[in-house]
């Protein structure tokens, strides 16, 4: 076990290593620079100036190895888009919203999406089914913009109960976490409900009832254990896409999160953040399948790799 | 005793009930952009932080009726010859960290401009036609030949290299900046909000960088005209979409918001004295190669430009939200010219003469094109993408024209339009400052698009330097059709930007001028020192 996670390592940095290669020639492919495509471009003098001041003025490779050799040292450098504060710094300080947001959606969304599903195969083709099978379909189909729209109307503009964005106050974090859970919550409530009724049809649940252990020990002990696969393999990279923002949602309740660094990056071509994002969510993907990996070994010892039997 | 003790104490009660609670006044707005690095107008314009222009207090300004105002210059007198302009400061004017306000602040602000990189550093060449401007950019000339010099703590005189009658109103955008924090600071004394001073009727309270978001407080020590008259102002860019915006002003969290086509209705029967509406000083139109093939034809262009039904366009997709365009000035505008505007005709007999002219009758043999717009926010992403529809539409009805549509992030549509990649692009202009020489610069010897007819930046230059403004006027509308029988252009529609404001707004920015238009934060220094909260 601990060669495969040793060789694993090594291929996330060789994993690191390639985005970073293809990321870093991408985004300097893209036409335009940080000084151009303004209405009126900047005079040849003052844009060259510029360009030294922020060594672009330097061959590709050259700039490659200068960031590289800064992100070995954890230094991202400075973003254009947010003079006066390092690459590091802003992530810190814009990732918190993000965290708070996508993290208590993940953390209520899942939960819920579980019970939903388990409710559903255990009382299959009952109003409960298709009560949750419903509300599934309805959050992973209906935009999350919809959804948020939704409940602004009706618990802003309506009720008059909470207010209709922004940041900063608790009850500001209600709305949009409601309308972040959504997506968990539908994901797991299908994952679930599939993944049991499977397990639930396997020859090893009758053995079990015909042992005469209680329905209450085969499903939480047994069945649960043996559909846990599937809502591993979706549970981690699931929490990283929402722990990295949703544009969407922090659009739409003005939350000041990372979502909207992810675009404005690119379209300012702000180099330093664009680079120190892609790699942080290459780095966390890599490490989520990882553990995701590892988990599923104690979870089945069918799969754990390299062991013996 | 008892007695005595109890009527004062009742007394006092009854005084603490009386005393109206003075509330703070805070107004929510929404906002433009969701980045901005510095909070420096005059080291960046287009990512500068939300309304970094409001910090700061500028020589001159225009009200809502677009008069212009003194602000921080309490007067001007141009020279005999019309070259040199002399701007006397008013007394008392100091920074928020008490030093004083001073003629080498403005001198400053500009010489850093010309040297250290501002991205609209073009606009003192263009429109300001300060002496040495271009040779200082340009790293040709040092910044002390600059035309621009502080005489002496309260002058400062500007020479320009040829007569500018209407500098006033140019020099309504030019800001101060505080050489003694910039000394001490660098650029970075307006990234951090710990060290960001102003001079103008607000100081910086709050900036949440993540989306933009500005708080910004009455500045006491501000002591020119046009003070503020709310305690606190704060400004959130993501609100600046209508569809976040209008949502959170019907819940009262904001108290105005701009609205898109969908909204108008609805909003009209709910708040019909709430509405507010604006024609934008700006333009939207088609720009050609006018070098390359088919467009380098003029009878291509103009056929195009009969076969716009603007009419139509601003009754159907663009309904409330846009006005027809014949001319690059709108109406309102200074120098606006009817008849020019007039000649803008849908005529498709005219338009199909052209193209069969042309040697294309009814579009046969025409390549097929591609029109390109940029994807941008504000007024535009309601009025470009539907507009480009509609002329696709358009053009293959009356021209038999194949016209596809490709929608691009600024920085791309800018990089084709200066190197040529496409021959044909959706174009729009907002206005910077109030004369007509700012729309017929934008032709003028290249200028944004390369153009050069003789005769017109002749006529352009000629009424630039003219002092009397009808002779200046007659120049302008022989120029502009030079440009209109060269269908250099074709003009589409100018934006109208329509808003609902809260019952709870008053004061004069609240209500519309007399042309029946309310600017609202286009004329930012206008309007936020002018509202008043219940």
């Amino acid at each position: 076990m601990i060669l495969y996670i040793l060789r694993r390592l090594v291929s996330i940095a060789v994993t690191f290593f390639v985005v970073s290669v293809l990321v870093f020639l991408m985004m300097h492919s893209v036409p335009g620079g940080p000084f151009d495509g303004n209405d009126m471009p900047l005079s040849a003098a003052v844009r060259a100036k510029l360009m030294a001041q922020l060594g672009l003025d330097q061959p590709l490779h050259v700039q490659y190895f200068n960031y590289m050799a800064g992100v070995l040292r954890l230094d991202f450098g400075v973003p254009y888009q947010s003079p006066g504060e390092t690459v590091i710094g802003l992530l810190s300080r814009a990732w918190l919203p993000s965290l708070v947001l996508g993290g208590l959606g993940v953390l209520i969304g899942a939960p819920i999406g579980i019970l939903l599903g388990m409710a559903a195969a255990l009382k299959r083709n009952s109003w409960m089914d298709y009560l949750a099978s419903g509300l599934a379909t309805l959050g992973l189909t209906v935009p999350v913009f919809v959804i948020s729209m939704g409940l602004i109307l009706i618990f802003a503009v309506w009720l008059n109960w909470l207010p209709a964005s922004g940041w900063g106050k608790p009850e500001r974090w209600i709305l949009p976490i409601i309308a972040f859970a959504a997506i968990p919550l539908a994901t797991y409530a299908r994952y679930t409900r599939s993944a049991m009724l499977d397990t639930l049809n396997k020859p090893f649940v009758t053995v079990l009832r015909a042992k005469g252990l209680s329905e209450r020990r085969i499903i939480f002990q047994h069945v649960l254990r043996n559909s846990a696969i599937p809502m591993v393999t979706v549970f981690l990279p699931m929490f990283i896409g929402t722990a990295t923002g949703s544009i969407f949602v922090e659009a739409m309740f003005r939350v000041p999160g990372l979502g909207s660094y992810f675009v404005s990056s690119i379209q300012s071509r702000d180099y330093p953040l664009e680079m120190a994002l892609v790699l942080m969510v290459t780095l966390m993907f890599c490490f989520a399948y990882l553990i995701s990996d590892i988990l599923y070994a104690l979870l089945n010892p069918r799969i754990r790799t390299g062991g013996r039997r | 005793m008892k007695r005595l003790l109890r009527i004062l104490g009742a007394a006092v009660v009854a005084a603490g009930l009386s005393t109206p609670v003075l509330a703070e006044s805070t107004i929510v707005a929404p906002g433009q952009s969701t980045t901005g690095t510095y909070m420096d107008y005059m080291k960046t314009v287009y990512a500068r932080a939300t309304f970094a222009e409001l910090l700061q207090v500028p020589l001159t300004s225009f009200d809502k009726d677009f008069k212009l105002t003194a602000l921080a210059a309490e007067s001007w007198k141009q020279s005999e010859d019309g070259l040199t302009w002399t701007f006397k400061l008013r007394d008392g004017l100091v920074w928020s960290d008490g030093q004083p306000l001073t003629a080498t602040d403005y001198v400053f602000a500009l010489q850093r401009a010309a040297t250290n990189g501002y991205d609209f550093a073009w606009y003192w060449d263009f429109a300001g036609g300060i002496k040495n401007w271009k040779e200082v950019t340009e790293g040709k000339a040092d910044v002390s030949t600059l035309g621009i010099k502080a005489v002496d703590d309260k002058t400062i005189e500007v020479t320009t290299v040829a007569p500018k009658p209407y500098l006033p109103s140019v020099v309504s955008l030019w800001y101060p900046v505080p050489k003694h924090s910039w000394d001490k600071l660098g650029d970075d004394w307006a990234s951090n909000i710990d060290t960001v001073i102003s001079s103008g009727p607000f100081t910086l309270a709050d900036w949440e960088k993540s989306n933009n978001t500005v708080t910004l407080q009455k500045n006491a020590k501000y002591t020119g005209p046009w003070q503020a008259q709310v305690d606190k102002l704060e400004v959130s860019p993501p609100l600046g979409a209508p569809e976040v915006g209008l949502p959170a002003f019907l819940a009262g969290d904001a108290d105005y918001s701009y609205l898109n086509t969908g909204q108008v209705p609805v909003v009209k029967q709910r708040y019909p004295d709430g509405l507010r509406k604006n024609a934008v000083f700006a333009v939207s139109y088609i720009s050609f190669d006018l070098n390359s093939k088919p467009f380098d034809n003029v009878d291509v262009r103009k056929a195009l430009y009969y076969a716009v039904d603007r009419n139509e366009l601003t009754n159907t997709v663009l309904k409330d939200i846009a006005i027809p365009a014949g001319s690059l000035l709108a109406p309102g505008y200074p120098g606006y010219n009817a008849d020019i505007a007039a000649e803008a005709k849908f005529d498709p007999e005219k338009a199909k003469a052209f193209m069969a002219k042309a040697g294309y009758p009814n579009g046969e043999g025409f390549p097929d094109v591609e029109i390109w717009y940029r994807d941008e926010g504000g007024y535009n992403s309601a009025i470009v993408p539907p507009m480009a529809q509609y002329l696709q539409a358009a053009f293959k009805k009356t021209l038999g024209i194949n016209m596809s549509i490709r929608s691009m992030q600024t920085k791309d549509w800018m990089d084709g339009l200066l190197k040529k990649k496409n021959n044909l692009f959706i174009a729009p202009y907002e206005y910077d400052y109030l004369d007509p020489s700012n729309f017929y610069g934008l032709f003028y010897n290249g200028g944004r698009h390369d153009h050069h007819v003789a005769k017109y930046d002749e006529l352009v230059a000629a009424a630039d330097s003219n002092s009397n403004w009808d002779e200046r006027l007659k120049l302008y509308a022989q120029a502009e059709q030079v440009l209109i029988d060269n269908a250099s252009i074709v003009p589409l529609v100018h934006p109208v930007t329509i808003a609902v404001i809260s019952d709870q707004l008053k004061g004069d920015a609240s209500q519309p001028n007399a042309q029946g238009f309310t600017p609202l934060d286009r004329l930012g220094h206008y309007f936020f020192t002018h509202l008043q909260k219940q």
